[in-house]
């Protein structure tokens, strides 16, 4: 893996990537290209991803072994999403981001959308997707220090997280059904959307809870013998 | 050549072409057409069992049915419908919408039997090969670790650790199981990296295990289709359907049959160019 040598792009790579080039790329996918060439914008994204990856570390070494555990813990978010109603995605996000940093976090959703979205369905949705995902990871990988010392506080973040997900994905739904934004709409929609929210932010406290001691203590182990 | 051995660049252009003119126009004589060949080609070619045709199937008579029963607009009714008018044009438009979605539907299963996993890492390696290693990395192991889940389930029940029995039982087993799969597949994970640095990973441009070559038939291929595609396409400028508030559509101007003409040999070149492989393969047998 490619490490980025200069600290001055890798600072600006980092904040210009998630907050600006991914959301004006999923803007773009959902206004102008009017949600035709959403797998273009997707492939794109998860580009972007890739490279705000690899703002996280500074020897290539580092990068290979994150990524290849990036690559299995997203493999396991997939995997975990054939479990009926329940979807650990967002727990196996933030363990991620926690213990592999908030780049990492990135990658990992916005890629555990992508790849089971090739089982699940494709469609003008997965930008949207992989953003809400990718900035749960990103988030929970900034609070980690804080996460890591209160774990009832990582569980809460899990329920924070379903919540906002939610928000994030009627505004899509709005985007989608009316061609443009509205309070009213929005409003009902988020109100319509009131069981899957709850949905949502049960199964991630759930998993949470179910994950973040194991889980935890292996991705601890690993990269305190590896230095992942 | 048969189709299937073509550049996969050639067939990914084939079937964008093909798609969009099937999922753009709603000209109902082009989408009978396309529905017709699509299985025709699916029957061919065997890439959809029992199953997929009932499905298809289902999709057809409710995607026809839906539109008169909630559109009533147009000027011809039919009948009246608990209370509500079914207008011919509604009618049409559901069987229009109806083909579309069942014959895009064909295409779309054609496509992920011709265009297998390793031809799309492939395509996806020039758009970016840091990318396509991930994806397919990933790919793996969500199929590996499916794998190792049942090793490791056979093992814990061999072993007479694992019980279905009750609910806190189950739960309890597999999550040892997976903790297991976890710990198994992370440290696998770094003998992975290691051994993908030791060997030069990322000293030199990726190359891929199957080589595909740009042959002359490819590009004879990929000129006929765009040809195709844009006579088609003249086509249907041309003689454009209008549903509402009358259906009308100018089926029988010289351009809109060119066009019908063009989508119809775009539609089986695929086949035709099975069959003339199949032919030649007898004339070689026959000959020896």
């Amino acid at each position: 893996m490619i490490a980025i040598k200069s600290p001055r792009l890798r600072t600006f790579l980092r904040y210009a990537i998630p907050f600006v080039l991914i959301p004006a790329a999923v803007a773009l996918s959902a206004l102008i290209f009017d949600g035709q060439r959403y797998l273009i914008i997707s492939l794109g994204i998860a580009v972007l991803a890739l490279l705000l990856f690899m703002t996280g570390f500074e020897h290539r070494n580092i990068g290979s072994r994150r990524m290849v555990i990036t690559a299995i813990m997203t493999a396991l978010a997939v995997f975990g999403r054939f479990i009926p109603l329940f979807k650990p995605i967002t727990a196996i996000c933030v363990m991620t981001a926690v213990y592999l940093g908030a780049e990492a976090g990135f990658l990992c959703g916005a890629l555990s959308v992508l790849i089971s979205n090739i089982y699940f369905g494709q469609g003008p949705w997965t930008p949207f997707q992989m953003l809400g995902f990718g900035l749960i990871g990103l988030f929970a990988g900034y609070l980690s220090k804080v996460l890591l010392r209160h774990k009832w506080l990582m569980i809460l973040y899990g329920a924070l997280a379903g919540i906002a997900y939610s928000f994030i994905m009627d505004i899509w739904t709005v985007l989608w059904y009316a061609g443009g934004f509205d309070w009213k709409l929005y409003l009902s929609a988020t109100v319509s959307a009131i069981p899957f929210t709850a949905l949502y932010a049960v199964s991630n406290v759930i998993f949470l809870l179910l994950l973040q001691k194991p889980v935890g203590n292996k991705l601890r182990r690993i990269k305190i013998k590896y230095g992942v | 050549m048969r189709f299937t051995q073509l550049n996969p660049f050639a067939v990914t252009v084939y079937y964008v072409c093909i798609l969009a003119v099937t999922m753009f126009s709603m000209n109902p004589f082009l989408l009978c057409i396309a529905l017709v060949t699509s299985v025709l080609s699916a029957v061919l070619t065997h890439t959809a069992n029992r199953k997929n045709h009932l499905f298809s199937l289902a999709v057809f008579v409710v995607a026809a049915a839906l539109n008169p029963i909630f559109v009533h607009k147009g000027l011809t009714v039919l009948f009246y419908f608990n209370g509500n008018p079914v207008t011919l044009e509604a009618t049409l438009y559901g069987l229009s919408a109806a083909m579309m979605l069942t014959s895009a539907l064909y295409r779309l299963r054609d496509l992920s039997k011709a265009l297998t996993s390793d031809k799309v890492l492939y395509l996806f390696g020039r758009f970016s090969p840091k990318l396509a290693l991930l994806l397919s990395m990933t790919l793996r192991f969500v199929s590996l670790l499916r794998v190792r889940w049942r090793r490791i389930q056979d093992s814990q029940k061999a072993l007479g650790l694992y019980d279905d029995g009750n609910l806190i039982d189950a739960v309890r087993g597999r999550a040892r199981v997976l903790s297991i799969l976890i710990t198994w597949t992370l440290e696998n994970g770094i003998v992975t990296a290691e051994s993908m640095e030791s060997r030069g990973y990322n000293s030199g441009r990726r190359t891929s295990y199957a080589v595909y070559r740009v042959h002359a038939a490819d590009v004879l291929f990929i000129l006929v289709c765009l040809s195709l595609t844009a006579l088609t396409a003249a086509g249907i400028w041309q003689s454009k359907a209008v549903y509402y508030p009358e259906f009308d559509m100018r089926l029988f101007s010289p351009w809109g049959l060119a066009g019908a003409a063009a989508f119809t040999l775009l539609s089986v070149l695929p086949l035709i160019i099975n069959i003339k492989e199949a032919i030649r393969w007898r004339l070689l047998l026959s000959k020896t």
